[in-house]
């Protein structure tokens, strides 16, 4: 427990200080990296404890993006936006999830991907609203939103950075919480065995359901949080390519542990930003590296390490 | 007519090639560079499409902006500074490009942006561009809402454009379509904002020449369309006499492909495709690109027939083995107008360089060209014509160039919003 | 009016190649084959490189699927044999991961630009359909796809790999305890599933510009059909296609606007309403 602790503390350090050594592109990278790693945890919710592959968790971070942007070009302030964007996804969730929860495995995995992409044609071609394939730009950043002496301005890099990473940050305690507590552990109940969870009186579609919401509350939370960064909104972020991205994170950083998914949406980002630079053909690299974890580390990178030292230990 | 592979997004510094092909830059651009004392190098990162059914257009970018660096570095550089570039994919994503423009400035150093092909990546990065506060020359993306709302509206000032927008494949379409013998328009054109605006812009002027004019039909392909035979039906069954489209790249030669089976060339008296004179296009058709279909783009290199020309495509070819595409003229005019207003300003500080490029005169292979000062773009006449198969040339080429007057087709200040 | 029914079903025959594959390999493997869409762009450039070499596009039409079936052999004795005891999801996920790879791979070779082949003379002609003119190859490749279908369903019904491919379908653990050695099985339907989506490919290519990422579009549009026919039923595939190939045709006349969505519309109601599809096997 104590270990958690200490790596949470020093990963928050880490984010927090950044701004002091590093340059812009390095935050912006760095921040990118914290949205996909939320992304990928809400994700993992699903994957990492019931087993469940949602293919279209887009729909719900192009939701909270768009819901998030349409209000921050109203007026309202940054603090709510994003958190009524985020509602907004948990909405489309809640509205969509009832659907998906009544499946399992690949009619699951359909329907999410169907869903996603129904999301993307409605954001291509409700142009009036989201711009259409133009997008929204000129998103402004405006001021905070909490009363009196707080309500910054966060028109500057450093000071979006700072705000976005500390409620990325939340987040992720959040979720961390959840994981171990009584939904968490019922999840990984209905993972193991799901006739016997029901057995146990764990209510199952209905706890899967929670999860659903609560994946669509968190993703939808990374897609807000995405929209002043840009400043600018497009249809891509409910396509199934972008779906896609939380996936290959958390399989690369280990779906068995919380923080797999972080490690892998760190690892997929950088790997992806450093092989740019040397060749056009990240793809390829790419999907080797996917080829090499599912062949090989099956649970990720993180679950590789963590059998490295629980081999070390027993030598 | 495979591209050159190998091509790799290093960067691109002088290279010996240059020196065995013994180039020298174009008088018009030219002057011996005196040195300004500026940085060493100056750096400039492009943006294109460089993969995909569209990724002709990215080559051909990156083959004309590569020339114009190694003739400007053979002839001393700018100022004196020997130009580097970075070219990225901007894979028609809004994200990416983006990403791609903040990496230029943030990481890699950029002093000038160019390229881009979208008009949404356009439109993202020109957003981002009073933060990063370098000069972005488009080269490529056409949407009217860049110079329009962006730079004359907004006064993002330091976003400019070399190529022109759509006011070639809606306005100038439309005067060539005054005088065809057709009164019944159908058209098949790409599912997003692009294709719409320049359907309307056509129907808008078309109507105001030819009042008895009727638009019968119309059937828009979502990108990664491979197969138009669906929408060709629908539109045929209309009975137009002719086609108008602003399909490009790969998807433009599939179009014509299967029109071409469904016997639409001979069942219409006229079609016009707008960016069916890019290089690609012509070389990817070829012996299928129907003699008589109307197609521009934007710049053509038979036109005009000057010197400057002519030495811009002997040079390109003698460099390449291959004709220039207008991609290719307008990334080689936005690196030499770089030049110009860096060498003119006697600096690379972004306000002084917007200020040389208001107004800038240049002589570009496609002709002479003045920088607007409300709305930084580039205006030019390109041509429209037919296509011809000519054995001198190994590819299709146009004839029966139609040029207009820029009054008559580039928008103005303070660009009423189109009917239609 | 029926003419834009009958081009919207030649199109379908395209996908109802790679649906096929793709329902086929599910039905017996229980593999949803994300890298179909891959197979088939493997069968564009391969039809598309043996035609450069030998002139003819029946040579290419021939070589092209088979090369995709040896493609298609290397994927799953190599790699995806691996990951059958799995879960479902690692196996998704491999199949992906070669999405990616080929996706490259085909640009590091061919380059990134898209390739426009030349329509064979021969079948560049059209016929008069009522007032209509629909091209000579549709109708080919109308004859085509029906051929398949037929070739199928005969294969399947008549003969014995075919039995032992529907027995291992309805019940594996049954078919196992019997004596059918599913390794081997699994690879020579695998391989079929490829030489088809190989096949839709090369029919593809003289008619469609050819580019790195083509199986993108087409093997979202195949899992779309496959819903709809009931994952692992050839019938259902067909059945799909054709109604996916209506559904486009029309939808253009009558809602052009849902044009984007009609598909996923059409996917999501399915497996809201019948998930196992129209002709599909309701699992336990």
């Amino acid at each position: 427990m104590r270990v958690r602790v200490i790596a949470g503390a020093a990963i928050a350090a880490i984010v927090l200080l950044l701004p002091l050594v590093a340059g812009p592109f390095l935050r912006y990278l760095v921040l990118n990296m914290l949205l996909l790693a939320l992304l990928a945890l809400s994700f993992n919710l699903l994957f990492g404890m019931t087993g469940l592959l949602s293919f279209g968790q887009g729909a719900y971070y192009a939701g909270g993006a768009y819901a998030a942007a349409l209000l921050l070009r109203a007026g309202v302030p940054m603090l709510w936006s994003i958190l009524l964007g985020a509602l907004a996804a948990a909405a489309l969730a809640a509205v969509l999830g009832a659907f998906c929860v009544r499946h399992t495995r690949i009619y699951f995995s359909m329907l999410t991907l169907a869903f996603g992409m129904l999301v993307y044609a409605v954001v291509w071609k409700w142009t009036d609203v989201t711009g259409g394939d133009d997008g929204l730009i000129g998103i402004p950043r405006g001021r905070l939103g909490l009363p009196g002496p707080l309500d910054f301005s966060l028109d500057s890099p450093v000071r979006y950075y700072l705000f976005a990473a500390i409620l990325v940050l939340i987040s992720m305690a959040i979720l961390h919480r959840l994981s171990a507590s009584p939904l968490g552990l019922a999840l990984q109940a209905i993972r193991e065995n799901a006739e016997r969870a029901e057995f146990s009186g764990i209510r199952v579609r209905r706890t899967i359901y929670i999860a659903f919401v609560t994946a669509g509350l968190f993703a939808g939370l990374s897609g807000a949080l995405l929209a002043p960064l840009e400043q600018t909104v497009s249809p891509s972020t409910a396509h199934w390519t972008k779906s896609a991205e939380p996936v290959m994170a958390t399989l690369i950083g280990g779906p068995f542990s919380f923080l797999g998914p972080i490690v892998g949406a760190v690892v997929y980002l950088g790997l992806k930003e450093i092989i740019v630079r040397f060749t056009e053909y990240w793809l390829l690299v790419f999907g080797l590296v996917l080829l090499a974890t599912v062949l090989t580390f099956r649970s990720g990178l993180v679950g590789a390490a963590a059998d490295l030292i629980a081999r070390k230990r027993r030598a | 007519m495979a591209p050159r592979r190998g091509t790799t997004r290093r960067r691109f510094l002088q290279t010996t090639a240059l020196a065995a092909a013994g180039l020298a830059a174009p008088k018009a651009f030219s002057a011996a560079a005196p040195d300004l004392k500026l940085k060493k190098p100056i750096k400039i990162g492009c943006q294109t499409i460089l993969s995909g059914p569209l990724g002709g257009y990215g080559e051909f970018m990156r083959k004309g902006a590569t020339l114009a660096m190694e003739q400007i570095n053979a002839a001393g550089g700018i100022g004196g500074s020997p130009v580097e570039m970075n070219f990225r994919d901007e894979e028609l994503k809004v994200d990416v490009g983006v990403k791609n423009a903040r990496y230029f400035v943030d990481d890699w150093g950029a002093d000038f942006l160019i390229g881009i092909d979208s008009s949404a990546v356009a439109l993202a990065v020109g957003e981002i561009m009073p933060t990063l506060n370098k000069v972005l020359i488009v080269t490529h993306g056409a949407t009217e809402k860049y110079n329009e709302d962006l730079v004359y509206k907004r006064h993002v000032r330091q976003c400019f454009r070399v190529c022109v927008p759509v006011y070639q494949d809606g306005i100038a379409s439309a005067l060539v379509a005054k005088d065809l013998p057709v009164k019944r328009w159908a058209t098949i054109s790409p599912d997003y904002e692009y294709g719409h605006t320049s359907w309307k812009m056509f129907r808008a002027y078309l109507k105001r020449f030819k009042p008895d004019v009727e638009f019968v039909g119309e059937s828009f392909a979502k990108f990664g369309t491979v197969d138009f035979s669906s929408h060709i039906s629908k539109v045929m069954g209309l009975n137009p006499e002719g086609i108008f489209s602003t399909e490009w790249g790969g998807e433009a030669v599939t179009m014509v492909k299967q029109a071409k089976l469904f016997k639409v060339f001979e069942n219409t008296k006229a079609f016009m495709i707008g960016m069916g004179s890019a290089m690609d296009v012509l070389q990817g058709l070829g012996a299928d690109y129907p003699d008589g279909t109307w197609a521009s783009g934007r710049y053509y290199f038979g036109y005009p027939d000057t010197p400057e020309n002519k030495k811009f495509v002997a040079d390109f070819r003698k460099r390449f083995d291959t004709y220039p595409s207008y991609p290719s003229e307008t990334a080689y005019t936005a690196v030499y107008a770089l030049k110009k207003a860096v060498e003119k300003a006697k600096s690379i500080e972004t306000e002084k360089v917007i200020e040389a490029l208001e107004g800038m005169e240049l002589d570009r292979p496609a002709g002479k060209c003045v920088i607007r000062k409300e709305d930084h773009q580039a205006v030019y006449a390109v041509p429209w014509g037919q296509i011809k198969h000519d054995p001198k040339f190994p590819m299709p080429i146009l004839t029966n160039l139609k040029v207009f007057s820029t009054d008559e087709y580039y928008r103005k200040p303070p660009f009423a919003p189109v009917e239609g | 009016m029926l003419f834009q029914g009958l081009v919207g079903l030649s199109e379908a025959m395209y996908l109802w190649l790679v649906a096929a594959g793709l329902s086929l390999i599910f039905g017996v493997m229980r593999v949803l084959n994300f890298a179909h869409g891959s197979l088939y762009m493997l069968g564009a450039y391969f039809a598309w490189v043996a035609f450069r070499i030998s002139g003819s596009f029946w040579v290419a039409l021939l070589a092209g699927p088979l090369l995709v079936g040896a493609a298609g052999w290397a994927m799953e004795f190599g790699f995806l044999r691996r990951v059958y005891s799995a879960p479902e999801a690692f196996q998704l996920l491999l199949t992906f991961a070669f999405v990616l790879i080929l996706d490259d791979a085909v640009k590091l070779v061919f380059g990134p630009v898209y390739q426009s082949p030349p329509t064979p003379a021969a079948l560049s002609g059209a016929v008069l359909i009522g007032r209509s003119i629909l091209p000579t190859y549709h109708l080919f490749i109308l004859g085509v796809g029906a051929l398949v279908g037929l070739g199928l369903w005969l294969f399947l019904e008549k003969t014995s790999f075919g039995l032992v491919i529907r027995a291992t379908a309805a019940d594996r653990e049954m078919a196992r305890a019997l004596g059918v050695r599913s390794s081997r099985l699994f690879t020579w339907v695998f391989v079929l599933g490829a030489i088809l989506a190989g096949l839709g490919g090369a029919l593809s290519m003289p008619v469609r510009a050819i580019s790195p990422g083509m199986g993108e579009f087409i093997i979202i549009e195949a899992f779309v059909v496959v819903v709809l026919g009931g994952l692992g039923s050839l019938r259902g595939a067909f059945l799909g296609s054709v109604l996916i190939g209506l559904l486009h045709a029309y939808g253009l006349l009558f809602m052009p606007v849902f044009e984007l969505a009609l598909g996923y519309m059409a996917m999501a109601l399915v497996l809201i309403v019948r998930p196992w599809g129209l002709f599909g096997v309701r699992e336990g």
